[in-house]
């Protein structure tokens, strides 16, 4: 076992790719990725906004709109059309219009339109200006009846009551402040790990072939193909699982990322999610061993598993035929993992189901080992 | 003259090169033509709807059944089933047969009748955002709509001149939204990304092309029998000019067909967007030849170009808005072609963009062209030198 460890350690070592792919990549993401998304929620959305009244109402609106912490006000513009141009231009993302007559209108009970824009193009910013812009139409006209019913003679009280009947208690769990940060990073950090653990995973197995040292790994190993490939991974573990954890630590411990669970179950799940994304690629070197294909399969599941395993749309809501492929990649079950957990807190009970996948995961090499190692014994590079 | 037979040269090896790999074929044809469709089909459920949500009703009177029929008849809720309390709620959570569990007050209908303010708790899974957004559309909906019916009634009930001077609210609110009307999320994500998937895909074929070159100069000592015989300025306008060829005709399926077997939203004019992304792509064939330089391996161009399409997914301030970049992290999003690609494209293709509004994204474009040629040229002809000065070398791994 220790000749084929240490022959792996070697290899590790022997090219700048390996230490670049597994240290310098992961790091360099989580800083990109925690510093990038630093404030939770992109507040003030640049939005305009057109005032065709010009009347002390409106330009109360127009106050309490830059007063929300979700959007700013960037410009004044004079009309919809150069609204729409900014729109256009990408410098804004919404814009809110007040019709001509609107505070004549709403005092005399003739019902003027207050419009809002938010330009979907781009969700979360939109989403933000809709909210915004929502907020300040709903109170707007609400302070209006406020008004009119105060100066009918009816008592605050009832008349705050008679605009409000029924409010909205909301418990975001887990993630209260609604930070895109903690959601985003979560799930695209460990995507990112084990799209590095499967293509470097492959490239490691196949580049045996491309030099034709394959036959001196097996070798190495005695002839035996299960310790070859254990002195070739178990390396490529520990560095990943330690990348991994560290990557975790600056989460939950230095950013303070929800964790409702003895963090042990979180690094559990992070050796599970890197022993079987290394079984998966091995099980696709075992199936197509040529470095070229082998690689493009893995960086394909690797990229697609960001979209499929559910990071940002339901994979119950896809097509079945499509949301079936969720199943097969172990990110799928980290991640759940993690919601369970860290997340939500449950019991480990609500959970066994993905650890034990992750485990069924990490045993599927043992099927195609004679291949590999027929492959390995008469390398074939095809270019 | 003979500048130009140069340049015909090198764009013939270089096309013979590309069609003669099937590597680079992949990259060039394969990825371009079936990413596109692979990533629509997982986004094309478009909306999340019908979400399972567990009642725990503790009001349990004509009110309280009424407000759970409305939130039933939303679009984003689906009341799967009632629970006796919250702790029964919260399992069923837990198993994962709902996401989310409205709680009714014991005095729920009392305070509906005598015109006080009711509060309902809603407790949501924020496992995805996208979720919690629509249940929030959802909320926001059925309370505003409560909020006029329950006004309108209690206003009557006071009676006299009021009922006849407030009826409903005074103002009415109009939203419109832009982009993409119907807030679909293959709507939203895929004209960005099929953006991404162009850059992409030709920077691992041009990156690929170029580590095969360095492989074969490795094993040919340091000399290349394909290599161009041809000035550093030709060599880079007759690579960009095989690229250019084939990703233009790829562009307009990605950016026009794709769109309309979808019927993704697909406002732009081909006017505005074939011109806008042709300088995206001459931008990404000199950012391509840049990196090209450093790529040693045939097979290293996968490992390093893969994992930066998400970083450049970020870049391009499509899930997180540019606005709300840091200074540095601006300036390195501003030097990828795909970041000004994207905005722009889901401007045109979105807002009906003409090029003359999304002009700044335009020239942007035409600064990393002229920024990547000069650093493609330079490398090329440092490059050059130093293989010029270097005794062949024995092969290395």
């Amino acid at each position: 076992m220790f000749p084929s460890i240490r022959r792996g350690i070697r290899t590790l070592c022997s090219r700048r790719i390996y230490i670049f792919m597994m240290v310098v990549v992961p790091l360099g993401c989580t800083f990109f990725f925690l510093n990038l998304m630093h404030e939770g929620l992109p507040l003030k959305v640049p939005v305009g906004i057109v005032d065709m009244d010009h009347s002390s109402l409106s330009r109360r609106i127009t106050r309490s709109l830059n007063a929300t912490e979700l959007i700013d006000i960037a410009e004044d513009l004079e009309s919809y059309n150069a609204a729409m141009e900014k729109i256009r231009g990408g410098e804004l993302f919404g814009f809110f219009y007040i019709p001509a007559k609107f505070q004549e209108k709403a005092l005399s009970g003739r019902t003027p339109t207050l419009s809002f824009y938010s330009n979907m193009s781009i969700f979360v910013p939109g989403t933000l200006s809709f909210k915004g812009f929502k907020t300040i139409a709903v109170t707007t006209s609400g302070g209006i009846v406020e008004t009119s019913l105060t100066s009918a003679g009816i008592d605050e009280e009832i008349a705050g009551s008679l605009i409000m009947p029924l409010t909205t208690d909301n418990h975001p769990i887990g993630n209260p402040w609604t930070n895109y940060n903690i959601y985003l990073s979560q799930s695209f950090l460990a995507g990112l790990i084990a799209l590095l653990v499967l293509t470097v995973t492959s490239f490691s197995i196949c580049q045996e072939m491309k030099d034709r040292t394959s036959v001196e790994w097996l070798a190495t190993a005695h002839g035996s193909m299960r310790l070859a490939l254990a002195g070739k991974l178990l390396p490529q573990s520990v560095v990943f699982i330690a990348i991994g954890v560290a990557i975790q630590t600056v989460m939950f411990r230095f950013m303070h990322f929800p964790l409702n669970c003895s963090p042990w179950h979180m690094i559990f799940a992070m050796v599970l999610l890197v022993m079987s994304c290394q079984a998966f690629a091995t099980v696709v070197c075992e199936m197509i061993p040529n470095l070229r294909l082998a690689m493009s399969i893995c960086s394909l599941v690797g990229i697609l598993c960001f979209s499929i395993a559910g990071f940002s749309f339901p994979v119950d809501k896809m097509y079945g035929a499509v949301g079936i492929f969720a199943y097969i990649m172990p990110i799928r079950y980290y991640f759940l993992i993690y919601i369970d957990q860290a997340l939500n807190g449950l019991p480990i009970y609500y959970s066994r189901f993905y650890y034990i996948a992750m485990l069924a995961m990490m045993l599927t090499p043992v099927l195609g080992l004679r291949r590999l190692r027929r492959h390995c014994l008469n390398p074939v590079y095809v270019p | 003259m003979k500048w130009f037979r140069s340049l015909f040269r090198v764009w013939r090896r270089e096309t013979w090169l590309v069609f003669t790999d099937i590597g680079v074929m992949l990259f060039f044809f394969g990825l371009p033509l079936a990413y596109p469709i692979v990533y629509t089909l997982i986004y094309n459920p478009e909306l999340v709807t019908d979400i399972s949500t567990v009642v725990v009703d503790n009001s349990r009177t004509a009110e309280s059944r009424e407000l759970v029929r409305t939130l039933d008849a939303t679009q984003s809720i689906h009341i799967s089933g009632y629970a006796a309390n919250l702790q029964e709620a919260r399992r069923a959570w837990a198993e994962k047969e709902c996401y989310g569990i409205i709680e009714i007050p014991a005095d729920y209908a009392k305070k509906v009748g005598t015109g006080q303010q009711a509060t309902i708790s809603f407790y949501n899974d924020m496992s995805l955002l996208i979720r919690f957004r629509q249940y929030l559309f959802a909320l926001t909906g059925v309370q505003m709509h409560e909020v006029t019916e329950l006004t309108a009634r209690r206003v009557a009930t006071l009676g006299g001149a009021l009922a006849t001077q407030v009826t409903g609210l005074p103002v009415d609110t109009h939203f419109e939204s832009l982009g993409d009307p119907t807030q679909g999320f293959a709507s939203f994500i895929m004209p960005g990304i099929v953006v991404l998937i162009l850059q992409q895909s030709m920077l691992l074929g041009i990156t690929m092309i170029g580590g095969t070159a360095a492989e074969r100069r490795r094993r040919n000592r340091g000399y290349d029998p394909y290599g161009y015989d041809a000035g550093p300025t030709a060599v880079l306008l007759g690579k960009s000019l095989c690229y250019m060829m084939i990703y233009i005709p790829m562009s307009y399926y990605i950016l026009h067909i794709v769109p309309e077997m979808f019927s993704l939203p697909h406002t732009g004019n081909v006017r505005d967007y074939m011109p806008f992304i042709f300088v995206m792509l001459l931008a990404t064939t000199f950012l391509g030849q840049t990196i090209q330089v450093f790529v040693r391996e045939r097979e290293t161009s996968l490992l390093v170009v893969v994992f930066s399409s998400l970083v450049f997914l970020f870049l391009s301030g499509l899930t997180w808005p540019r606005y709300a970049f840091n200074r540095f992290w601006l300036m390195i999003s501003d030097l990828v072609p795909a970041t000004w690609g994207v905005e722009g494209f889901i401007r045109i293709n979105g807002n009906a963009a003409t090029l003359p509004e999304i002009s700044r994204y335009y020239w942007s474009l035409w600064a990393l062209t002229g920024l990547y040629f000069v650093t493609a040229l330079i490398l090329r002809i440092y490059m050059s030198h130093t293989r010029r000065s270097e005794v062949p070398a024995p092969p290395v791994r």
